[in-house]
């Protein structure tokens, strides 16, 4: 790699803002500091690591959307983008792969510093990015489509969150039917690691393709997200 | 009386801002919207009332339908309303101007508060307009306006002050993230799986003055769990205790932040 390369990604990481580049890695920190209360107060082992199983299962997607709606909607100078000879929808998606390799990264060594403690208790290890990378895709996805297509923060983080909380809330509609339960996000904290679990995180990761091609489509006209405040 | 009128004159300013703003009239439109469609899908407890029941039950099964997930819309509404001065580098300017800090404070407050009220009164309105339409029961717009004040608004004063505040110090996605963790956790997930403020006094979902106006318990309003003293058997005065408990709780926060900001301006 180039030191030209190095210098852009290291910019790209600065665009993206310490809010929303570590604001994934402090809602594992906020897990851990639950499972900490929750073991304070006297719970046993397979509930303070189902509170951490939650955090990256569910927390850490929550977070990448929240951060990457802010990454689509706070781009202060877009206008200059669209003067440069870079695409806007290659810059976007640099930012976007700063925060996922982030993300990332921080959900691995979380996963390593869980199984060297004992307290992992979802599938196995080796497929732990299954329990994350799916769910975060997803949900990060539909809150960046959202974004771009409504150019309005407050509809996206409200669609990421009314979803988010939706799906916990009608958890046992989800694993009522065969269709459905593909399409829960959050099946091992809530529902278990049952048979068939890896099958359904892959046909999960499928439903990803319409939000991206929903995004690359919106992205073919970067001049449409050109506004000063949202409406 | 001259802090008063600047204050109001804040209010009003922060009102017709936001009261403007389209996304958040969509925002609450589309979740009202789905909350009602999907309501039969979603359990006993969120179904319409049966045939014949007063309008009293069928506007408070109403009210706390929408209080489930409406408050999710309250809080992403508000999150960045500080932070925009800040942001827009409005701050120094609007330092400057007659209200001192606490005016200002006050009066963004009250007029983001009322203006994020105002699309899921209307949410109530049409709802209880429905109801009127078909059950033939005039009495469902005042109950829809009673339960909006008893359930929905409590609510709202709560988010409002932690939603202004709490970004301050988290920031902006950091807060939303851990704003619907907590709306989760403090609200509807049962203290049998973690330890939990469900079903307390000092839940703001309205468990306690929606059981009242039902005269039944319901969202686990006083179910068994950590400080039982919140937990008093859902009556008249509990419902009123957890709204005081709520309106306070909610200003709290706020009136950190005025005495800090006062503080820092001595200084």
């Amino acid at each position: 790699m180039h030191s030209s390369d190095v210098e852009m990604w290291r910019h790209e990481a600065g665009r993206l803002g310490w809010a929303a580049g570590c604001g994934p890695a402090l809602a594992l920190v906020v897990a851990a500091a639950v499972a900490a209360l929750t073991a304070g107060d006297g719970a046993g082992r397979p509930q303070v690591s189902l509170v951490l199983i939650t955090g990256l299962e569910a927390l850490l997607p929550l977070a990448v959307a929240m951060a990457a709606t802010s990454v689509v909607a706070t781009d202060r100078a877009r206008e200059l983008h669209l003067s440069l000879p870079t695409r806007y929808a290659t810059v976007l998606g640099r930012r976007l792969g700063v925060l996922a390799g982030a993300t990332s990264a921080a959900a691995v060594a979380f996963t390593g510093v869980l199984w060297a403690a004992g307290l992992w208790s979802g599938p196995p290890v080796v497929a732990s990015p299954l329990l994350w990378a799916p769910a975060m895709a997803w949900l990060g996805g539909l809150a960046v489509f959202i974004a771009l297509l409504t150019r309005s923060l407050l509809l996206a983080t409200t669609a990421a969150g009314g979803v988010w909380l939706a799906q916990q809330l009608f958890a046992s509609g989800f694993a009522a039917h065969d269709w459905a339960r593909p399409l829960y996000l959050f099946p091992v904290s809530r529902l278990g690691a049952y048979p068939g679990w890896m099958t359904d995180r892959l046909v999960l990761t499928a439903t990803i393709a319409p939000f991206a091609a929903g995004v690359l489509i919106l992205l073919r006209r970067p001049e449409r997200m050109l506004t000063e405040e949202e409406a | 009386m001259t802090g008063v009128r600047e204050m109001l004159a804040v209010c009003r300013y922060e009102f017709w801002m936001q009261i403007r703003k389209r996304s958040l009239w969509i925002t609450i439109a589309l979740l009202a919207g789905s909350l009602a469609a999907g309501r039969f899908g979603m359990g006993p407890r969120y179904a319409p009332a049966p045939p014949g029941a007063p309008a009293q039950e069928v506007m408070t099964r109403w009210a706390f339908l929408f209080s489930v997930i409406l408050p999710i819309a309250f809080g992403m509404a508000l999150a960045d309303r500080l932070l925009r001065d800040r942001r827009l580098h409005t701050a120094e300017l609007l330092a400057s101007l007659p209200p001192g800090p606490a005016g200002r404070l006050t009066g963004t407050f009250l007029g983001s508060v009322t203006a994020t009220g105002a699309p899921a009164l209307a949410a109530m309105l049409v709802a209880a307009g429905y109801e009127t339409v078909r059950r033939g029961d005039p009495a469902m717009i005042p109950w829809g306006l009673a339960a909006f004040a008893a359930v929905l608004a409590p609510a709202l004063v709560f988010v409002a002050g932690y939603a202004l505040v709490c970004p301050l110090v988290l920031t902006t996605p950091l807060f939303r993230v851990l704003f619907v963790g907590y709306w989760f956790w403090g609200n509807l997930l049962l203290p049998a799986t973690l330890p939990t403020p469900t079903g307390s006094l000092l839940s703001p979902i309205g468990s306690y003055a929606a059981s009242w106006l039902l005269g039944t318990p319901v969202l686990h309003a006083g179910i068994p769990g950590p400080l039982p003293v919140l937990r008093p058997v859902p009556t008249g005065s509990a419902a009123a205790a957890s709204i005081s408990l709520l309106v306070v709780a909610g200003l709290l926060p706020l009136l950190t932040a005025g005495l800090l900001r006062s503080r820092r301006r001595t200084a």
